[in-house]
């Protein structure tokens, strides 16, 4: 009885896809639907926390206002700090001695030599905690209005 | 001879394997090119401003080309509306004004306050703007949902300009 060799042959091993073609397919559905074309490229602080709103309305990026709980930030620098709801160093008798206001005035000075026409150029960007009472932030709004910054939108969450 | 047809009948049967490479690739640059573009939270804005003065001219209208300006006065106890305009009488601008009361509730009636807002949109269409006096205690959260309520109803556009400012005296 002649016993051959069985000559083995060599079968590459299968990767099975399925479960990564899954996993793709619901990440990519996922990214398609919370797809933005608008991304916001700034970091605002933790202690924030914005309202939401049904409103649709893309925002431009101009100056940025930002208001906690305990701090106010221009753009990226700390200029006020809140206590009890009342902004300090903010006198609303003599607003123009406040920080906001000195600030502002220079960015405005500045745009105006700029010469870039944009009528949106004056907008501020108001990102502003949801629990804070309208008398802190109406003497925040009120100083940028009188520095020539009337103009604001009101940055919310999309409900 | 029976051997081979055997064969060739296993050959029919082999399974036919799909390809996924060429998709697999696909998906891998879209979900990196969507991973990119991910933003953990979507900022959108409510266009708003703060009282300028301004000249205003007195003219004479009919009733559908009246342009009121809607207040809305947040009070603690609930939403206090009135309307201001140079082109309608001062009977007229009474009819407008209402009290939205909290009831002992916690949340404002919003609903109510729309359905008045779509009511008056309706008599007045060039009305486009409504001006938000909040109390000093009232809290931004609440600003904003009566902000909504009075610029939007179901897609349909009531008072998209808001000015928003404190109490004079």
């Amino acid at each position: 009885m002649a016993l051959g060799r069985r000559s083995k042959r060599f079968t590459p091993p299968k990767l099975i896809m399925t479960s990564m073609v899954d996993i793709f397919t619901f990440l990519l559905i996922f990214l398609l639907v919370s797809f933005s074309d608008h991304v916001a490229r700034f970091s605002i602080d933790g202690n924030i926390s914005l309202p939401k709103s049904a409103t649709k309305t893309d925002f431009k990026e101009n100056i940025r206002l930002v208001v906690s709980k305990d701090t106010i930030w221009l753009g990226e620098e700390v200029i006020a700090q809140i206590n009890d709801g009342t902004v300090k160093g903010l006198d609303m008798n003599n607003p123009q001695g406040s920080v906001l206001y000195q600030k502002l005035i220079k960015y405005r000075k500045y745009m105006d030599q700029t010469q870039v026409d944009d009528k949106d150029k004056y907008l501020i960007l108001f990102l502003c905690d949801k629990r804070l009472s309208f008398r802190t932030i109406n003497s925040i709004i009120k100083t940028a209005g009188m520095a020539g910054f009337p103009n604001f939108q009101f940055g919310v969450l999309k409900q | 001879m029976l051997g081979s047809r055997h064969i060739l009948k296993r050959s029919d049967e082999e399974d036919a394997d799909i390809d996924v490479v060429p998709i697999m690739n696909v998906f891998l640059v879209t979900v990196l090119l969507l991973l990119i573009s991910f933003s953990f939270f979507n900022l959108r804005v409510i266009n708003t401003s703060v009282p300028v003065l301004g000249n205003s001219d007195a003219v004479m209208a009919q009733a559908s080309d009246i342009k009121l300006t809607v207040i809305v006065e947040l009070e603690d106890r609930g939403i206090r509306l009135s309307a201001l305009s140079d082109e309608a009488d001062p009977e007229t601008l009474n009819r407008v004004g209402t009290y939205f009361s909290r009831e002992n509730t916690s949340n404002y009636p919003l609903d109510k306050f729309s359905s008045y807002l779509q009511k008056l949109k309706t008599q007045y269409p060039k009305s486009d703007t409504a001006v938000i006096i909040p109390e000093g205690g009232i809290v931004y959260d609440t600003i904003i949902q009566t902000m909504d309520a009075a610029r939007y109803s179901k897609d349909a556009q009531l008072f998209p300009h808001v000015v928003i400012s404190g109490k004079v005296g």
